[in-house]
């Protein structure tokens, strides 16, 4: 008998152990910048908080990351405002900026419980793609230069870009874009391949890729303002934040620190480079983060 | 956001509000499942026959099948993309992958099927002074038909699942939901996909095992 209270208590204090352990978990969406950015918060914790950082990247997609975080899986992940703002809390897409974040954040602590740090600088949109010789040839600029041509082309675009509020219908709308067959669906990924491969001839990918420059292709200009912004920023569990203020403190150290042209050159580096994710972060950090 | 508790009545709403679209997207999937499980057996059974015959090819093309178990889908997809008439986008692309994924559980219990009978019988065939062809036919295959069909069996249940990440190359099927849903952060979205998904495989699987209970050989 005394042997099982014994027991029952070393499981007990395990149970304990593991519902309040000393580390943090990071996590990161299933696609390099989501990976590198995780990466970059990991080792900033690392190194100034000296907390053991637990590394759960490449989680599928928002959905995932979401469910994880709420679910206190993960303490901390890189969101962009956009994508909370339509796909995670259903708003309208808006286009101000400032009042997209300042609604997310808010919204987010008082329904989650979780609390978005200021963005970390860039705005990753969504980007309409063609192939640098389509561009040249029929003279493509800006998205507005598409509707003439695209009767006859072929659009593949990703399931998200398909369903979400600010994603193909209204594009379509907006810019007059009639084309000859509905777009096809597919994995986001695989829609690069296909425009490389002229199996279609206009996609919709993320505005920072690296696959941009590699591919040799162009990405056009929104110039009717369609597409909300997407700024990126930590999201973290704000009990975990008040725990150890060392992790908000490096946390704060990034805020603003990651302009457009340097999330595009660190996807190209692990991209089309194919560096270690590991060693791009170390290196910006020192650079940018001293 | 709707959890899956809450979910039960609204995804029953959502089936009665595109039920339209569910039949399309259901009518597609059965198409790559059928297709697809249909070109495995054509191209499995045959091979399996054949390596019943030359036992040295056993252990290469059983590791080949093996090895198109491992590849990840995604992964296929993207190597098939660039090749002239099995690759590209769209029904075929995914058909193709269906097809490599199902060949194993076909060829393997083909060859198992085959193998399995006892040799009394077939020397027993061999002195009756049958040909190969004869004992191919009138003896191994109607011995074997047992272990073959839950080959197709396994294979068929399998595709029904697989054949969700079919969506990811423009060929449609229930994959559509689960895509789109996981897109949108839509749990009624990613049922509405799995839900029929799995009963579709449940239902293939009870109606091959009837079929195999039907057809195949007992032995007394």
């Amino acid at each position: 008998m005394r042997r099982e209270i014994a027991l029952s208590g070393w499981i007990l204090l395990l149970a304990l152990g593991c519902a309040y352990p000393d580390r943090i978990v990071v996590g990161s969406k299933n696609f390099t910048e989501s990976d590198l950015l995780g990466e970059i918060v990991a080792q900033q914790i690392e190194r100034r908080a000296a907390l053991p950082v637990e590394r759960r990247f490449h989680l599928g997609g928002t959905f995932v990351c979401h469910h994880a975080i709420t679910a206190g899986q993960i303490d901390l992940y890189v969101e962009y405002t956009g994508t909370a703002y339509t796909a995670v809390l259903k708003f309208p897409p808006a286009l101000d900026p400032d009042s997209v974040y300042r609604a997310v954040a808010a919204e987010y602590a008082r329904r989650f419980s979780l609390s978005w740090g200021k963005p970390l600088g860039f705005d990753n949109t969504f980007a309409i793609l063609v192939r640098r010789a389509d561009a040249e040839r029929y003279g493509l600029k800006r998205i507005s230069d598409l509707a003439p041509v695209v009767p006859r082309w072929h659009a593949g675009f990703g399931y998200e870009f398909l369903e979400r509020a600010d994603g193909f219908a209204g594009l379509a709308r907006i810019y007059g874009l009639r084309f000859a067959a509905p777009p096809t669906a597919m994995d986001l990924g695989l829609t690069y391949r296909a425009l490389g491969q002229r199996k279609v001839d206009v996609i919709a990918g993320n505005s920072t890729d690296g696959q941009i420059a590699a591919l040799d292709l162009v990405a056009l200009q929104d110039d009717r303002h369609y597409f909300p912004p997407y700024q990126a920023a930590v999201v973290s569990r704000a009990p975990m934040l008040s725990r150890y203020p060392t992790v908000a403190k490096a946390l704060v150290e990034l805020e603003g620190k990651m302009p457009d042209a340097e999330m595009r050159r660190l996807n190209a580096l692990a991209d089309v480079e194919h560096r270690d994710i590991a060693i791009i972060a170390r290196d910006w950090l020192r650079a940018n983060v001293p | 956001m709707q959890g899956i508790y809450g979910g039960g009545m609204s995804l029953l709403a959502f089936f009665a509000r595109n039920s339209r679209e569910l039949l399309g997207l259901v009518g597609q999937h059965v198409y790559l499942v059928a297709i697809s499980t249909g070109a495995a057996i054509a191209i499995g059974v045959p091979l399996g026959i054949l390596l019943t015959r030359r036992p040295a090819w056993r252990g290469p093309v059983l590791g080949l099948a093996n090895v198109f178990q491992t590849v990840p889908s995604l992964a296929l997809f993207g190597f098939l993309i660039p090749l002239p008439f099995i690759g590209g986008i769209g029904a075929r692309t995914a058909i193709v992958a269906l097809v490599l994924y199902a060949l194993l559980p076909i060829v393997r219990n083909t060859y198992e099927g085959i193998a399995g009978v006892d040799p009394a019988v077939r020397e027993a065939g061999r002195g009756m002074g049958m040909t190969d062809g004869q004992l191919l036919r009138l003896v191994e295959l109607p011995l074997g038909l047992g272990v073959m069909l839950a080959g197709v069996r396994v294979a068929t249940v399998v595709s029904v699942g697989t054949a969700t990440i079919a969506a990811a190359i423009g060929a449609g099927g229930l994959g559509v939901y689960i895509f789109r849903g996981v897109a949108t952060v839509d749990d009624t979205l990613i049922l509405a996909g799995a839900l029929p998904a799995a009963l579709m495989a449940l239902a293939a699987d009870a109606l091959l095992g009837l079929a195999e209970r039907k057809l195949a050989w007992r032995s007394p």
